[in-house]
């Protein structure tokens, strides 16, 4: 179970997170959603030590985890796909998979074989262009190795930030039903950040609503989605 | 037609040196983001560790690689003594803006270059010495006839070519090369993926300081020792960068052996007081022309 106290992130003097508290259940999917500048980004580059926290705890497993260095929490089997695609457009499709294996290559060089035989099972796009560079992939393939690159890690909580973010709805559907298939059959954690909250509603479990860096709902997904009142209140629509 | 074979041999392994320095020097500037002004004072400091074992009758090739190894430790302590508490500093005082970020180091590194070179004049006194070369330097005899170029031309363009396949071989083929490049090309990601990558820019020190004392080994002979002689190879060395593209390994390269080619040619037919004024036309019109350089990639202008 990931755990998170009184969260405060500040960016110089503004603060970005204000005093979040939140669960994320093993094996399930929630998802954080809200309008821009709510801190959904934010809040999952506090988890991976991409940013520091001024005050509060985040605990994984029951550890606390703060302080730590995002290579320490890779470690932990903690993997952060950052928003807008992130993967290395000048290296090769096979590199940038490779890359999320490197630091457990030595300790375990056939299960880093295996994990990406099976991310090429699960895109098997990716196989096809595996030496093609990464900035010659489409937005959606490009958020497919985002996500392989993580993977590859073999994590146990996948931090998830807008894989939705400039892709056609079709593509949407593929890549959000895959995560769902992954956590559904590995066991997988998942903490799903969209601004699509009809979509990451329609597959997660939980659903918490962040505006101007508090937590303004906390509720099952299901229930979130039927609110019409916070829907209004929160996202316009 | 035997002269201008000559200034050809004679460039390229002036090249095959001048890209030494020149890779050296983008390996930093790529891993660390540094332009490292104290890696030839670096390399002069480890061929007088040299010069210093063959002055006490040690093998050509021992002393040689206890250089190569001296440069290297060299590169990595100036990283973990001086950039990284640098690093650490900056983010709390009012040198952490981004000007002053990417001017810092560089300051640092010439001041690291000052410090050597009045190292070195302390330790080994400042007056100028010989240094050897592992074969001979006069022209070849094959068959009688003597060969527009020395042994030494041959043993330097081909230590040269090994090592650029060398590091080749490393950056596409094993696992720290990816990492390396991972992390020049987006520090956030590669941190992400696991890759550690403060011991990825300590390594790039290191390797920086192989490939610049090899330069100096290799260039020392033709000149002669003393702490500044190294000078002119980084300024050379700096400009071939400059010229095949700050964040290119193979733009470095290509930018070695033209500008080697270009110091030669200018040295045979024209006068060697003028090859500076060559240098700096050559750079002035790559700036005009093509300001991020042969093979590098736009954003590097910027800087």
């Amino acid at each position: 179970m990931l755990e998170i106290k009184d969260l405060v992130t500040e960016y110089g003097s503004v603060k970005a997170l204000n005093g979040i508290s939140l669960l994320a259940h093993e094996g399930k999917i929630t998802t954080v959603i809200g309008a821009n500048g709510a801190g959904k980004s934010t809040l999952l580059r506090t988890i991976s030590a991409l940013e520091h926290p001024h005050s509060g705890s985040i605990s994984w497993k029951n550890k606390s985890i703060v302080g730590l260095s995002p290579e320490k929490i890779v470690r932990l089997g903690i993997a952060h796909v950052p928003e807008g695609h992130a993967v290395i457009s000048q290296l090769s499709v096979e590199e940038n998979i490779q890359m999320g294996a490197l630091f457990r290559m030595r300790s375990n060089k056939a299960d880093v074989r295996l994990a990406i035989q099976e991310i090429y099972q699960l895109f098997p796009r990716l196989e096809e262009r595996k030496k093609q560079l990464a900035g010659s992939l489409s937005g959606g393939e490009r958020q497919m190795l985002a996500i392989s690159r993580a993977l590859v890690s073999r994590p146990s909580l996948l931090l998830l930030d807008e894989p939705s973010l400039g892709l056609a709805p079709l593509v949407v559907e593929q890549i959000i039903q895959t995560v769902n298939d992954l956590c559904r059959n590995t066991g997988l954690t998942v903490l799903l950040v969209e601004q699509n909250a009809n979509t990451a509603l329609g597959v997660a479990d939980h659903g918490i609503l962040l505006s101007l860096g508090t937590v303004a709902a906390d509720l099952p997904a299901a229930q979130m989605k039927a609110d019409v009142a916070l829907r209004a209140a929160y996202l316009g629509y | 037609m035997d002269i201008f074979l000559s200034a050809i041999f004679a460039g390229t392994s002036r090249g095959a040196i001048y890209a030494l320095a020149a890779l050296g020097l983008v390996l930093v500037w790529r891993g660390a983001g540094v332009v490292n002004f104290a890696q030839m004072g670096q390399a002069m400091f480890s061929t007088y560790i040299a010069s210093t074992l063959i002055a006490q009758n040690y093998s050509y090739w021992i002393a040689f690689v206890v250089a190569l190894i001296s440069g290297g430790v060299l590169g990595g302590l100036v990283d973990l003594l001086v950039m990284r508490p640098l690093n650490r500093k900056r983010s709390s005082s009012v040198l952490d803006s981004p000007a002053m970020r990417s001017t810092v180091p560089v300051i640092a590194s010439l001041g690291i270059l000052g410090v050597l070179q009045a190292a070195a004049g302390m330790i080994w006194a400042a007056e100028e010495r010989g240094f050897p070369t592992p074969v001979n330097s006069l022209g070849l005899v094959i068959n009688g006839k003597i060969m527009p170029f020395t042994a030494f031309d041959l043993f330097v363009i081909g230590i040269v070519f090994v090592t650029l396949l060398a590091t080749t071989f490393f950056f596409k083929g094993t696992g720290m090369g990816l990492a390396m490049r991972a992390s020049a090309l987006n520090p956030e990601v590669a941190r992400l993926s696991g890759i550690r990558i403060g011991l990825v820019r300590t390594l790039s020190w290191v390797i920086s300081g192989v490939a610049s004392s090899l330069a100096g080994l290799l260039v020392t002979p033709s000149a002669n020792l003393s702490p500044y002689t190294l000078d002119l190879i980084l300024i050379i060395g700096f400009t071939a960068a400059v010229v095949g593209g700050l964040d290119s390994l193979l733009g470095s390269v290509i930018g070695g052996f033209a500008l080697g080619l270009l110091v030669s040619f200018v040295n045979v037919y024209d006068a060697p007081e003028d090859i500076f004024l060559a240098i700096l036309i050559v750079l002035l019109t790559v700036l005009v022309i093509r300001p991020q350089g042969i093979l590098g990639s736009k954003e590097v202008r910027r800087v």
